[in-house]
């Protein structure tokens, strides 16, 4: 398990209370089960969706690693923008993607946030502030520099005020490996750019643990403190803990204008992508893992806080159940892009075989829906 | 509503899966997430999971079987379904014959070659554009400016490298152009076959003189200049067969009587120095018979047709190679005017003009019918090329003894085949038969043509 | 035509200091390119001028900041990134050539880049094999991006000056060797368009195109043909992506014969492009193959002798031009 202290757990093994451990309202706990739930049917379906070959290429599932996505997002600000890599799903919907523009994605087809040409590894959403979805290992981290670098250029540069807004860059551990990744901290440490640095560190890069492939990798931190970053090792399991924690290191971000790095200890139950056998690992550590599953973490929190019913549990899943599928038969109904698409969107100009540029549904929804 | 569990595609390069090991049984509880099977693919031993909660039904594909990825392997029915019930509704096939793999439109877009920002030449061969043999080198602006000024490629010697004809050798002959050009215009019309100015069969056979067998007699390969008048010749033979319908009517002709005749007047004539050939008789009753069909007298005009009101047979004649080699056909003005003594000392003129000087233009214009002769050669029949602007070609072979039925009996006689070619636009197969049996009669009875 | 003469180098900078002043989205970083005055002094002046904020030095660190002003591009701010030299873009190539030109496509046209990269391109100055590439040969290939190499001064000011608007990704690639040459550029707003070719020196015999610092050799080959009655018309592409097409093929239209010369190394470059264009549109227009004149297929020697030889010098092109042609 995890190296750092429950903090859902009191000395003696006792669950503590929700109102000892968080200032979240019912509604927004009832929320993250919410999406918490809408992203483990969407990762299963998804799944699902790759085995019946509706989903071709590379995909990653994110199941097991809910509670990171929606206690960060919920801990942040919608105008901050938020930047991750491949394994992206669930940031997507914790973001606010509606599940159907995520699927189309998937299935390839013009609706989807991308109008079907990046694929699993690219959910972009404008009006959600979600940068991507990047497929180059530690790509993003330079970039999500830059997403904070902008913010702060914009409140104080432009608007001539102070800075108001954090980043949150997510990476895997495997991406600590990378050199963009030293490069990406060490300006943003120069340049006081609030990017945090969020490490999903669920243990492995694909088949290699994270011992064989990182040093110091009992306290990944120590690299961010190597650059001037605030260092924060966070327990991933539990919703409430991620947000409680995470609210802190954004509030601190933002007030300072200081990067950091977070170190959140996660699991991914499935296998790294849809290929992977899993025989790099043991079915018991897996079980243990699985055993403590985040959704039901915070399902048994709410019971005992008198928050939620088997009842109201069973139909809300079913909810979640209903729209997914609902969301799969409008990815299938929409139609694949149309030839000319495969030159628009290369330049914003129009020249020699280039079309121009056009948003995609889901801007034009957001647009049409305002 | 059941569900039909499918072999699952586990890695993205499996195409036949093979169950390992079933975990459940027919009748048995399946909650969501429950590891169902072990299967065998590509790569590696994956675990199958399902998806949804229910009772398998019925299993489709036993464990060692392999099957293609989406094949039915089982029947799940969810609550409130009786699982029995599902046995007859088993998708037919579901193990004997496996299912095509669903194409999934969400596969990897094939990847669409990229419109070129330029229009692809393609252009394969560099032969010219005469469909001569030789393969000419010519750089593509020198080929189009030659053509702009009509400048015949065989022509030129190429100054650029392997000979290829350049921009500044066409440019070159264009300034010079003038006599090449010139020489081949007005009436000069291609004909494809020789007539030779004697009759004697063993006299005219052109081909090979003095031709002695060598050993092993070796290929030289050599390239032949080509003078400005075969040129054209080849460009009028060329625009004849391609633009004029031509097609082919035959008819063979009982040639005892004319032979008889022609022995006898030569005989009678031979000291006024009159020696008649076979093709004197045969011009003059092609001549004679135009009068009963004007149209073979005709040139087709586009919009109308031009009946001639001149008879004038043309007549071919081979040039030999020093004077350009081809052929040329002399005109005999008025054929259906003159008599046989005139026809036959006309062409012999004009056959020994065309090789010594050569014929003037006029001698070669005006013809409006052609006949040529290979008769000397031996040729049994032959179709020839209407040399424009006729509208009708007479080629006829030579005379030979053969058996022939007369009366119902066997017997030997000499026969002739002629073999009309005519312009469809003018002359309709009706009317070439019609013809012919005129001329027939004609060549048959020779003394019509004394008077 | 402006009065005034300034160098290729202060004419970059002008580029840079109007679009500055008209947008506060741009910004320039880079090593050197704030205290240091600019490693080739093109930024001179211009920490004074706009401060640290939008002068921005960086420590050696090609893919971050490449990757990181990409990122910042994505949400609207307008970076022109220095590279010292397109020598160093490759340590950056992953960002420069993965993301800038791709982000619009690959998220359906949500977000695009506008961003410029520029540093100085080419050999000639004895640098080595490592620090005289001619980054042309290597990112032409990419679609998504634009790229743009200037041979005279007022073009630095112009193309720049429209790279900085542009909402595309361009690559501008400067030469080390131009930085001082002189010659007449406007003052003011000076916009040169993307995609439109210009003949510097018109003929009839031959048609010459070329990018960037080759120009000059072409020029001075024609110099010397002209003394031997072979009249050159010489053609300054201007811009890779877009390529102007259509002023190389109405030139070779009527000259029938044509020569490229491209820095780069001849195998899957520019100067093969614009041959195989050409052959494709001027088939019948064309008395002899199109001639290619590109620096030697081989890294870049160090020693001046080499390295002269190595490049497709005026010697080198006046020989294409008269094999060309068919003369001796």
């Amino acid at each position: 398990m995890s190296s750092v202290t429950d903090p859902a757990r009191t000395a003696t093994g006792g669950r503590r209370s929700l109102a000892d451990r968080t200032s979240a309202t019912p509604e927004q706990l009832h929320e993250w089960l919410r999406q918490m739930l809408l992203i483990r049917e969407f990762e299963v379906r998804t799944m699902q969706a790759y085995q019946d070959k509706k989903i071709g290429g590379f995909c990653h599932i994110y199941i097991g690693q809910e509670a990171v996505a929606v206690g960060c997002t919920a801990a942040v600000r919608h105008a901050d923008p938020i930047v991750t890599a491949y394994r992206d799903h669930g940031h997507a919907l914790a973001r606010g993607m509606h599940p159907k523009y995520c699927m189309a994605e998937m299935f390839g087809r013009i609706g989807g946030c991308a109008k079907g040409k990046g694929g699993s590894m690219h959910m972009f959403d404008k009006p959600n502030n979600l940068f991507g979805g990047h497929g180059i290992v530690g790509a993003q981290t330079p970039l999500g520099a830059g997403l904070a670098f902008a913010k702060k250029y914009q409140d104080e540069v432009i608007d001539g005020g102070t800075n108001e807004h954090v980043t949150l860059c997510f990476l895997g551990d495997g991406a600590l490996n990378q050199g963009a990744f030293y490069e990406a901290m060490n300006l943003a440490s120069l340049f006081d750019v609030p990017v945090i640095f969020v490490v999903e560190n669920n243990g492995y890069s694909m088949g290699t643990s994270i011992e064989r492939g990182t040093s110091m990798a009992n306290r990944i931190i120590a690299k961010g403190e190597g650059c001037g970053l605030r260092g924060y090792e966070i327990e991933g399991m539990d919703v409430i803990d991620v947000y409680e924690a995470m609210k802190d290191v954004a509030d601190t971000a933002r007030a300072e204008s200081r990067p950091a790095m977070v170190d959140l200890k996660t699991y991914r139950f499935k296998g790294h992508s849809m290929s992977d056998p899993r025989k790099y690992r043991t079915r018991d550590e897996e079980e243990q893992w699985e055993s403590d599953d985040p959704i039901t973490r915070l399902r048994d929190a709410m019971y005992d806080g008198g928050l939620l019913d088997e009842a109201a549990f069973k139909a809300l899943a079913k909810e979640q159940k209903l729209i997914v599928r609902e969301s799969i038969a409008w990815a299938e109904a929409s139609p694949e892009p149309p030839i000319e698409e495969l030159h628009t969107d290369v330049y914003v100009e129009r020249f020699g075989p280039y079309l121009g540029t056009s948003m995609p549904q889901i801007v034009t929804d957001a647009e049409e829906n305002r | 509503m059941s569900i039909t569990l499918t072999m699952p595609r586990l890695s993205d390069t499996m195409e036949q899966g093979t169950i390992i090991r079933w975990n459940v049984k027919e009748g048995e509880e399946v909650a969501s997430g429950a590891i169902v099977a072990d299967i065998e693919t590509d790569k590696a031993t994956m675990e199958m999971q399902a998806y949804d909660d229910g009772v398998i039904a019925k299993i489709l594909v036993g464990e060692g079987t392999q099957v293609p990825v989406g094949t039915p392997i089982a029947m799940i029915a969810e609550e409130g379904e009786d699982p029995g019930a599902l046995d007859a509704a088993a998708p037919s096939g579901a193990v004997a014959t496996p299912e095509p793999v669903a194409e999934a439109p969400a596969e990897e877009t094939p990847s669409a070659s990229t419109p070129p920002p330029a229009p692809s030449p393609a252009t394969p061969a560099p032969s010219g554009s005469s469909g001569d043999g030789a393969r000419m080198r010519v750089s593509p602006v020198a080929r189009r400016l030659a053509e702009e000024h009509g400048i015949e490629l065989r022509s030129l010697v190429g100054s650029g490298p392997g000979g290829r004809i350049i921009k500044r050798d066409v440019l070159a002959a264009v300034e010079t152009a003038g006599a090449n050009v010139e020489g081949a215009s007005g009436e000069v019309t291609p004909v494809a076959i020789p007539m030779p100015a004697t009759t004697a069969p063993d006299q005219a056979l052109a081909a090979t003189p003095g031709s002695v067998v060598h050993e092993v007699p070796a290929l030289e390969s050599t390239e032949v200049a080509v003078s400005g008048m075969r040129q054209t010749i080849a460009r009028r033979l060329v625009e004849s067969k391609a633009t004029i319908p031509h097609y082919q009517v035959k008819m063979r002709f009982s040639m005892d009587a004319l032979m008889d005749l022609r022995r006898s007047l030569n005989e009678k004539l031979s000291g006024e120095g009159v020696k008649l050939s076979v093709n004197d008789f045969i011009v003059r009753a092609c001549a004679l018979s135009m009068a009963e069909h004007p149209m073979f007298n005709a040139s087709w005009a586009g919009d109308r047709i031009l009946v001639h009101g001149r008879v004038n047979v043309g007549v071919a004649i081979s040039l030999p190679e020093e004077r350009g080699g081809g052929l040329v056909v002399a005109s005999i003005r008025d054929a259906h005017l003159k008599s046989l003594r005139m026809i036959s000392a006309e062409s012999k003129h004009l056959a020994v003009k065309a090789r010594d000087k050569g014929l003037s233009t006029e001698e070669m214009s005006d013809s409006t019918f052609t006949i040529s002769n290979l008769g000397m050669f031996g040729v049994d029949d032959f179709t020839a090329i209407i040399n424009p602007p006729n509208s009708a070609i007479l080629a006829c072979g030579a005379a030979i003894e053969q058996p022939v039925v007369r009366d119902h009996q066997l017997a030997v006689g000499w026969e002739m085949a002629a073999t009309l070619s005519l312009d469809h636009r003018v002359i309709d197969g009706a009317m070439a038969a019609r013809y012919l049996g005129t001329l027939k009669g004609m060549i048959e009875e020779p003394m019509r043509l004394l008077a | 035509m402006s009065e005034r003469v300034i160098e290729f180098r202060d004419a970059l900078r002008e580029a840079m200091t109007q679009e500055m002043h008209r947008d506060p989205r741009v910004y320039l970083l880079g090593e050197e390119v704030a205290q240091y005055d600019g490693a080739y002094k093109v930024s001179r002046g211009m920490l004074e001028e706009f401060g640290p904020r939008r002068i921005i030095d960086t420590p050696i660190s090609e893919s971050g900041f490449a990757g990181m002003a990409i990122g910042s591009a994505m949400l609207g701010l307008r970076p022109i990134v220095e590279f010292m030299s397109w020598s160093f873009s490759l340590v950056a190539a992953d960002p420069i050539l993965n993301n800038a030109p791709k982000m619009l496509y690959m998220s359906g046209g949500q977000f695009g880049c506008p961003i410029v990269f520029r540093g100085n391109d080419g050999a000639g100055g004895q640098l080595g094999s490592t620090h005289s590439w001619c980054v042309e040969g290597l990112f032409s290939n990419v679609p998504g991006l634009k790229m743009a190499i200037p041979a005279f001064p007022d073009d630095a000011k112009g193309l720049l000056a429209t790279a900085i608007q542009d909402d595309d990704p361009v690559f501008m690639l400067e030469s080390e060797r131009l930085l001082a040459m002189k010659g007449h550029v406007p003052e003011g707003d000076h916009y040169v368009p993307f995609g439109k070719a210009v003949i510097r020196r018109p003929g009839t015999d031959v048609t010459l195109v070329s990018f960037g610092r080759p120009v000059h050799f072409c020029l001075e080959a024609a110099e010397e043909l002209a003394k031997e009655g072979i009249s050159c018309e010489v053609i300054d592409g201007r811009t890779i992506r877009p390529l102007d097409i259509d002023t190389i093929v109405e030139s070779v239209r009527r000259t029938n014969s044509c020569v490229v010369v491209d820095q780069s190394w001849s195998f899957g470059s520019p100067g093969s492009e614009i041959a195989a264009q050409v052959h494709a549109h001027c088939f019948d227009d064309l008395d002899n193959h199109v001639m290619r004149v590109h620096s030697a297929d081989v890294p870049t020697p160090y020693a001046s002798n080499l390295e002269q030889e190595y490049l497709p010098n005026a010697r080198r092109i006046a020989e294409a031009v008269r094999s060309s042609l068919y003369v001796a």
